[in-house]
């Protein structure tokens, strides 16, 4: 009876062995669809319009009645080592978190692989830039009606961050504006580079989801410091929008983003 | 909430006793053993869900005679809905009936059948969702490799083995895992799973220790997912009062689960290894063929889906029929 029972517990050993190992011969082919989700927060909280204090390392107390940037040249790198780079012509998205249908990226036609690692620019590349007017396809007109254009001259503002802000010097709400983008010397656009904590299996069917988190208190405070304290020369207002800061806040900008965890669902 | 229950538990116990305690019934079948067997089946079923729920439970050797129960067991969780900071807690409640049965096929040998239905809520933010039906029927076999026969030693000694295997009788929704919250708010793992236990006893008059040992081998579902093997052990120390006609348990003891990684398409789920350690402590009441059971758990430490979900409590209610 003994001979029995280990019998019946080797057998169970075994099947558990080979089921588990059934799926190790799989050929990856064909295509299939990756999503990149931009979920907008302030230290470690969710981000909430309007309403939500938040308070940056520098003591200033933020409410954020609007954030976009503009998210471009997509780049994805496979375990292989292998890159797709994403057709620059569709590569140019606006993420608004007043608007939930743009917080996810919705990428097609990606060659299927297991995707360790994603790049992206914030902003719109130099090259693309210089393509003129009429090489800006549609993204040209969604970009004005964001809001995400000064003019053709100026260029696009590659992230822009408003709302009111209270400080020890300045306990009454003061409106602010933070708008990236070129200036007279640089032009600002950066380039992000985060690996995937897990593997996007990108398959015909299989849509991986990647869940990037910004931490938008990096956009002030992060590798250099900027208070709105110190812009608000007039008292009624803090715009940043030109000048040296400009290149620091981008420097800042490269930093805010974190890959939280990749579904593949 | 931890003291409602402890207070529950208290007086439910204490009124039990006074109502019964004056009875005298000079014949009673019910023994010693069908006490032990109650100590050992414990709750332990999946901590993160009760997708293998029911699934892996002790055993007892020291049972000779056929039984039929039914079991009701109440876990409550709080998962975070998100992944931030100020993501909310949401919820869950995992609700489940079983049905089990414990038959000798030889004087060594038993094989038990497990039969559980499930009824889990949560509260989102996008409102309640529900799910119901019948979870992972489980069917197992001990063999006692070791018993004291003599009636007059002073430590009696058990020790059993046993192998078993969970069917995939729940459904396994794969919605249910899209968002960040609790991967196992499921009927049942999806997949066919494999349990090893082991079981020891140690009684000297009318105390006793029951320590067991188990280990839940988890396969991939057909929706490529794969739950984390899960180690569970604990140790129960119960103590027989006997009042004639009224048998009266009490035992306390600890519990202990350890969750490894879950697996989706072979690719490791973040957050969703973990352990967790409970006290436990409850009663036995045993009339004639009848025994009822009553205990609770309340988890000591818990580091559960890296934090994202915390273990309130648990407690069951279960009635036997020694066959």
């Amino acid at each position: 009876m003994k001979n029995l029972v280990y019998k019946a517990v080797a057998v169970l050993a075994l099947s558990a062995t080979f089921t588990a190992c059934s799926n190790d011969d799989e050929v990856i082919v064909g295509t299939g669809n990756l999503g990149l989700e931009f979920d907008n927060s302030f230290s470690g909280n969710d981000l909430i319009l309007d309403t939500q204090a938040n308070t940056t390392a520098s003591s200033e107390v933020l409410k954020i009645s609007s954030i976009k940037y503009i998210v471009s040249n997509i780049v994805l790198t496979a375990e292989d080592g292998s890159i797709f780079t994403y057709p620059k012509s569709s590569s140019y998205f606006i993420v608004d978190e007043s608007d939930a249908a743009t917080h996810v990226l919705n990428l097609k036609d990606i060659p299927a692989a297991n995707y360790t690692k994603v790049t992206f620019g914030i902003g719109v590349d130099k090259a693309q830039y210089e393509a003129g007017a009429t090489g800006q396809g549609d993204f040209l007109a969604t970009a004005d009606a964001a809001g995400m254009m000064w003019g053709w001259s100026a260029g696009y503002k590659f992230l822009a961050l408003e709302g009111t802000f209270t400080s020890a010097q300045y306990t009454t709400a003061v409106p602010f504006k933070v708008h990236t983008g070129q200036t007279g010397t640089d032009y600002n656009y950066t380039t992000v580079s985060l690996d995937l904590n897990s593997k996007a299996l990108v398959r015909e069917t299989i849509t991986p989801q990647v869940h990037i988190k910004a931490d938008l208190s990096k956009i002030l405070n992060s590798t250099n410091v900027i208070k709105l304290s110190d812009n608000n020369p007039n008292g009624t207002g803090a715009n940043i929008m030109a000048g040296a800061n400009l290149s620091l806040i981008t420097a800042n900008i490269a930093t805010m983003f974190t890959v939280d965890h990749v579904h593949n669902d | 909430m931890k003291n409602t229950i402890i207070i529950f538990l208290v007086s439910f116990c204490s009124i039990q006793f006074s109502i019964a305690a004056p009875i005298k019934d000079s014949i009673s079948s019910f023994t010693f053993q069908k006490l032990q067997f109650e100590a050992a089946l414990d709750f332990d079923c999946d901590a993160c869900g009760c997708s293998a729920s029911g699934g892996s439970m002790g055993f007892s050797s020291m049972l000779n005679s056929n039984f039929v129960g039914v079991r009701y067991f109440y876990q409550s969780y709080s998962s975070k809905d998100g992944i931030f900071n100020n993501s909310p807690w949401v919820d869950e409640n995992f609700n489940t009936t079983q049905v089990w049965a414990k038959i000798p096929v030889t004087d060594k040998i038993q094989v038990t059948a497990l039969i559980p239905y499930h009824f889990h809520n949560r509260e989102l933010s996008t409102g309640s969702e529900n799910i119901n039906g019948l979870g992972d029927i489980t069917v197992m076999a001990t063999y006692s490799v070791f018993k004291t026969q003599k009636d007059s030693a002073v430590f009696v000694h058990d020790v059993q083995l046993g192998g078993g295997v969970k069917l995939p009788t729940g459904q396994f929704k794969e919605a249910n895992n899209a968002g960040t919250v609790n991967q196992s708010f499921q009927l049942g793992t999806g997949s066919w799973d494999y349990l090893l236990l082991t079981e020891y006893v140690i009684k000297r008059k009318s105390l006793g220790l029951n320590t067991m040992l188990n280990y839940t081998i988890k396969t991939e579902n057909d929706k490529k997912y794969q739950f984390g093997n899960q180690l569970n052990y604990g140790s129960t120390l119960f103590y027989l009062l006997d009042f004639n006609s009224l048998q009266f348990v009490p035992q306390v003891g600890i519990a202990g689960e350890v969750y490894e990684t879950n697996k989706q398409y072979g690719e490791n789920v973040l957050n969703t290894a973990g352990d967790i350690l409970f006290s436990k402590f409850g009663f036995e009441l045993g009339k004639d063929r009848f025994s009822l059971g009553v205990n609770a758990m309340l988890p000591i430490n818990q580091h559960l889906s890296n934090g994202k979900i915390e273990a309130n409590y648990r407690w069951s209610v279960n009635l036997n029929y020694s066959l």
